[in-house]
């Protein structure tokens, strides 16, 4: 079992030129549940994300796993495992190659990088080039990168885009039983019906704000989780 | 304690280098630059040149014609460069860096893992070029006028400065990111940029202290000095053998330093 992390998002902000991607945003992801990141496209969700990781420098505010910076973590592919945009892949690379590289970054035995892609369904696609891959064997290929250290924490963006009903199925049960093991689940995406099977706790982003911050249950009680979404953007009528 | 180890970043990095067919080309590069282009000139002979030069009969024939090998150090420099604009064609780079925050030390690796590419590859070229001298100078019937202790610290001096030129290649490769344009860079000013200033009087200064004049400084002879002599009657000396490795050391430790320090903060899209 892995100790709980905590994730605490205080005051992020982060601009582009003219254009204000994220204001001034902050909420925790508690262990031992699904948090599903909810907004529109452009909504400033991948940029939150990539603020939590690392890769992009924010204006304000800190993004903290267990009370550290993503950079200061000892161990991070251990500590949190990524998967964003499902096309960070080298077309010339098979998907075995890809995992063994960032296996032997942490000085993982190549058994992970075969456990791993059991796990994640695409053995049978292991010895094929990355750039023969669908669209779903590349999110499934992303997915396994994140699992590679076994970490404990989950942040995923959009982890549905490409994947067909049974992928999701899959998937949907994968992230269930991470967060019944004590994991950290932090999902972005788009697809409200999805995400509404999925989490038990919801933020909803819209415009680079943060406008809830709830239990599911709580959020759409009564009505559903896209109505609640509506409702609070403002784009119901 | 950080479980990321410098040894497993260098694995890692020559993992990803062996990865994908790039590194299959290195080996035949390495080849053609020295042996191809050795045998060539032995086999034609600098005294067949037009202008007439010195033959490999005589010591400053050997110079020249294993000076030769000094032009092509583009394929090291750009293979050096694919290191780390591959990674931002491709998108790697984000994965690098979260499985690697702290990202000094991803580019140090980087930096030794071409490095050591970089010093197989010049050792390649020094030895098919030995091969191409000697074997084409037996063809034709003629002495080497060159000990055989200064032809091999001549390879060896090249063989460094392919290693320093991959090298060269990674920082440029860091600082630019791109990789279309780091190409462009490196064939525009390897091609153009040198071989202009060398001829032009009053910039001509600066030709022993670039790193196209620091490598002919190894082999104490220079085409580009031969020009421009044709051009301008006159050519600005080579700095010692010696103070050119020097040079171009200096050269490799700056490279190195802008590609540790370029990624550092920059947002990862």
């Amino acid at each position: 079992m892995h100790p709980p992390h905590r994730l605490e998002i205080r005051g992020l902000t982060k601009r582009f030129g003219p254009v204000a991607a994220v204001t001034d945003v902050g909420f925790a992801v508690e262990p031992g549940r699904v948090t599903g990141f909810l907004g529109p496209n452009g909504s400033g969700k991948t940029t939150t994300l990539r603020m939590l990781l690392g890769l992009v420098e924010p204006d304000a505010g800190t993004a903290l796993v267990n009370g550290l910076r993503y950079r200061e973590l000892p161990d991070p592919a251990r500590t949190v495992g990524a998967a964003l945009e499902a096309n960070n892949f080298h077309p010339g690379q098979t998907g075995r190659d890809h995992l063994r590289i960032y296996a032997a970054m942490i000085g993982s035995p190549d058994s992970r990088v075969d456990e791993v892609l059991s796990l994640t369904g695409i053995w049978d696609a292991a010895h094929r080039k990355t750039g023969g891959y669908s669209t779903g064997m590349r999110q499934r290929l992303n997915l396994a990168t994140a699992m590679l250290g076994e970490p404990p924490v989950l942040v995923l963006d959009e982890p549905t885009n490409g994947l067909d009903p049974e992928g999701i199925a899959w998937l949907r049960r994968f992230l269930k039983e991470a967060a019944a093991e004590g994991r950290t689940v932090l999902v972005a995406s788009h697809v409200l019906s999805e995400a509404a099977q999925l989490v038990d706790d919801v933020l909803v982003m819209h415009r680079g704000r943060l406008l809830a911050a709830a239990p599911l249950t709580e959020l759409a009680a009564g009505t559903t989780l896209e109505d609640a979404f509506l409702n609070l953007t403002g784009a119901l009528a | 304690m950080n479980r990321l180890t410098s040894t497993h970043l260098i694995h890692a990095e020559l993992r990803r280098l062996l990865a994908t067919s790039l590194w299959k080309w290195g080996p035949l590069a390495a080849v053609f630059s020295g042996g191809a282009l050795t045998i060539l000139c032995v086999l034609v002979g600098p005294e067949n040149f037009d202008p007439p030069m010195p033959g490999v009969d005589t010591a400053a024939g050997v110079r020249l014609v294993l000076s030769m090998i000094g032009l092509t150090v583009l394929a090291p420099a750009l293979f050096g460069a694919l290191a780390v604009t591959s990674e931002y064609r491709h998108r790697t780079i984000a994965y690098t860096f979260l499985f690697a925050p702290k990202r000094h030390r991803i580019l140090g690796a980087k930096l030794a893992a071409y490095g050591i590419a970089g010093l197989v590859y010049g050792l390649i070229v020094a030895l098919s070029a030995a091969a191409a001298l000697y074997g084409g100078a037996a063809a034709r019937g003629i002495e080497i006028g060159a000990s055989p202790g200064a032809v091999a610290g001549i390879l060896a001096g090249l063989a460094a400065a392919m290693t320093v030129y991959t090298v060269i290649g990674v920082g440029l490769g860091a600082l630019i990111q791109n990789q279309t344009a780091t190409l462009i860079a490196l064939g525009a000013y390897l091609y153009m940029v040198e071989h202009t200033l060398a001829i032009i009087p009053g910039f001509n200064l600066v030709y022993p202290f670039l790193p196209g004049g620091a490598t002919a400084a190894l082999t104490e002879s220079s085409l580009m000095s031969e020009a421009a002599v044709e051009v301008t009657g006159s050519a600005t000396p080579l700095l010692p053998p010696l103070i050119g490795a020097a040079v171009l050391l200096a050269y490799a430790l700056f490279a190195s330093a802008a590609a540790v320090l370029a990624p550092m903060r920059r947002d990862v899209a």
